[in-house]
């Protein structure tokens, strides 16, 4: 297991080193949502499903921190990698297909908690957030991050230049999030668009999220937790499939 | 004992591009343990992709790869292989040490500090151990380069254009450390565009064009092969068809 350890310590090195860059920097752009508008906007609006509103909008915002920093450092780590070709160091070492995939993967997960874990001692101590169900909030982030670091891995490796990894946060994760429910109910949309939300996958991760610490969502938990899984699953495969092949990292 | 088993064994390697260039043909090499081995050919010859396809870097169309007895893509043959590329691979976000370290750790070395230690002195390289990879010069680079690749202890060791661009100090130094591993018992397997790098360092040379073998032999052997004084006019000979 060696070398499998050592490439999962490279990859958190990483973003150890750019820690400012990696977890402070979507800490702070988090905390300021929960603070324009949470504490600041959220007294002009009403609870939503009797929660005070800035309570209502930390499970989704953690959710958008997580997801976007588990897919964003994925791509990039290995997209560099490919770039200046030190991924072949990788490539040639005494390493199983899958411990390369799991080893990639480590660094997005291991980003993704460390702005998880500092966004929820900071939401304890600026909204008292709570924590209902720990074990579906661990489940739905366990598949949330397995689904994000998985697709960062893939867009990293299919892609040809820097912004088109950017190109698919910015464009296809963010709206997505954004209208997946986190700072609203899907409930108080006009038909058709809340019926279309339900056609958005990162509305069933924001949902199952917002059960595990609140308790409530739109919809059940276990559908939440389905299609994520449902998700998550071909996105590791394919991950997996690309290390095997050597698809796109070999010529 | 191993001696008896080449180094490196080559069946029917053929590798054909997406593109469809086709950049080696049915293309058959026996390396024995232990010899200092030369390929020589122009650029687009076969030869970067000939090393990439025995570690494991290029997806191979047809043939069979052995390094020292083991299919080259087994984990025994992986750690058996230390490869300097011709182009500088440095991982941006390493330092020299980490560089030396985490490439130990990703072939199997358990502590691998204390040689890394061992080769940052070899190389020179203490002033610049805590270091990043894009700070160094060119030649720090080549040199930390190679260190990389001898790092595992490898018994094969695939050397890409080593001296390709670096000074004519640098270039001593090279060649001094890569005697002293050959004397060592390690088999070498050098690519150069230098003739009389080839001449100085290698026991034997194989000329290769358009991804076919042309010769192969000492380079006395070649001079007499093709009834030449020099190696360079072996090579245009050669190179001719």
């Amino acid at each position: 297991m060696t070398p499998f350890v050592w490439l999962c310590k490279r990859e958190t090195l990483r973003v150890s080193k750019l820690w400012t860059q990696t977890v402070l920097a979507p800490v702070v752009s988090s905390i300021l949502f929960i603070l324009v508008f949470g504490l600041s906007l959220g007294g002009r609006i009403k609870g939503v499903g009797g929660l005070d509103y800035e309570v209502f909008i930390v499970p989704g915002l953690i959710t958008m921190a997580m997801v976007q920093a588990a897919y964003a450092n994925n791509a990039s780590t290995i997209f560099q990698a490919r770039f200046d070709r030190y991924v072949n160091d990788v490539l040639s070492a005494p390493m199983p297909s899958w411990q390369m995939t799991v080893g990639y993967t480590i660094g997005g997960v291991f980003r993704a908690v460390a702005i998880g874990a500092s966004l929820l001692v900071l939401a304890l101590v600026l909204v008292s957030v709570p924590v209902e169900r720990p074990f579906a909030l661990a489940a739905a982030v366990a598949l949330g991050l397995a689904l994000f670091s998985s697709l960062g891995l893939v867009v990293g490796i299919y892609a040809d230049t820097w912004d088109f990894t950017t190109f698919i946060s910015n464009i296809v994760i963010l709206p997505l999030v954004f209208v997946g429910g986190v700072f609203y109910s899907v409930d108080v949309l006009p038909s058709p668009w809340e019926e279309l939300s339900h056609f958005n996958p990162l509305f069933y991760l924001v949902n199952a999220v917002r059960f595990g610490f609140l308790g409530t969502s739109d919809v059940s938990v276990w559908l939440s937790l389905g299609v994520t899984a449902a998700l998550a699953i071909p996105a590791c495969v394919w991950a997996q499939y690309l290390f095997r092949s050597g698809r796109r990292l070999k010529a | 004992m191993y001696r008896d088993v080449p180094a490196l064994e080559l069946r029917g390697l053929t590798k054909r591009y997406d593109e469809s260039i086709l950049a080696l043909e049915d293309f058959d090499l026996r390396i024995p343990a232990g010899s200092f081995f030369g390929l020589l050919g122009p650029n687009g010859a076969g030869k970067t992709t000939l090393i990439s396809a025995v570690c494991n870097l290029i997806r191979v169309t047809a043939g069979e790869i052995r390094v020292f007895g083991e299919p080259h893509d087994s984990m025994e043959a992986r750690r058996s292989v230390g490869l300097a590329e011709q182009d500088i691979n440095l991982d941006r976000f390493l330092t020299v040490r980490e560089t030396l370290t985490y490439h130990g750790g990703y072939f199997g070395m358990d502590e691998p500090h204390e040689r890394a230690d061992e080769l940052i002195a070899a190389f020179g390289l203490e002033a610049k151990r805590d270091v990043r990879a894009p700070r160094l010069s060119g030649g720090q680079r080549r040199r930390l380069l190679l260190a990389r690749a001898l790092m595992h202890h490898p018994r094969l060791v695939i050397l890409d254009e080593p001296t390709a661009g670096v000074d004519f100090e640098l270039r001593q130094d090279l060649w001094r450390y890569i005697r002293r591993l050959h004397e060592d018992g390690t088999t070498i397997l050098l690519t150069t565009h230098y003739l009389e790098e080839a001449e100085e360092l290698c026991d034997e040379i194989a000329l290769i064009r358009d991804g076919h073998l042309v010769a192969r032999d000492s380079a006395d052997g070649l001079r007499a092969h093709f009834g030449v004084e020099r190696l360079q006019d072996v090579y245009v000979k050669a190179m001719a068809g």
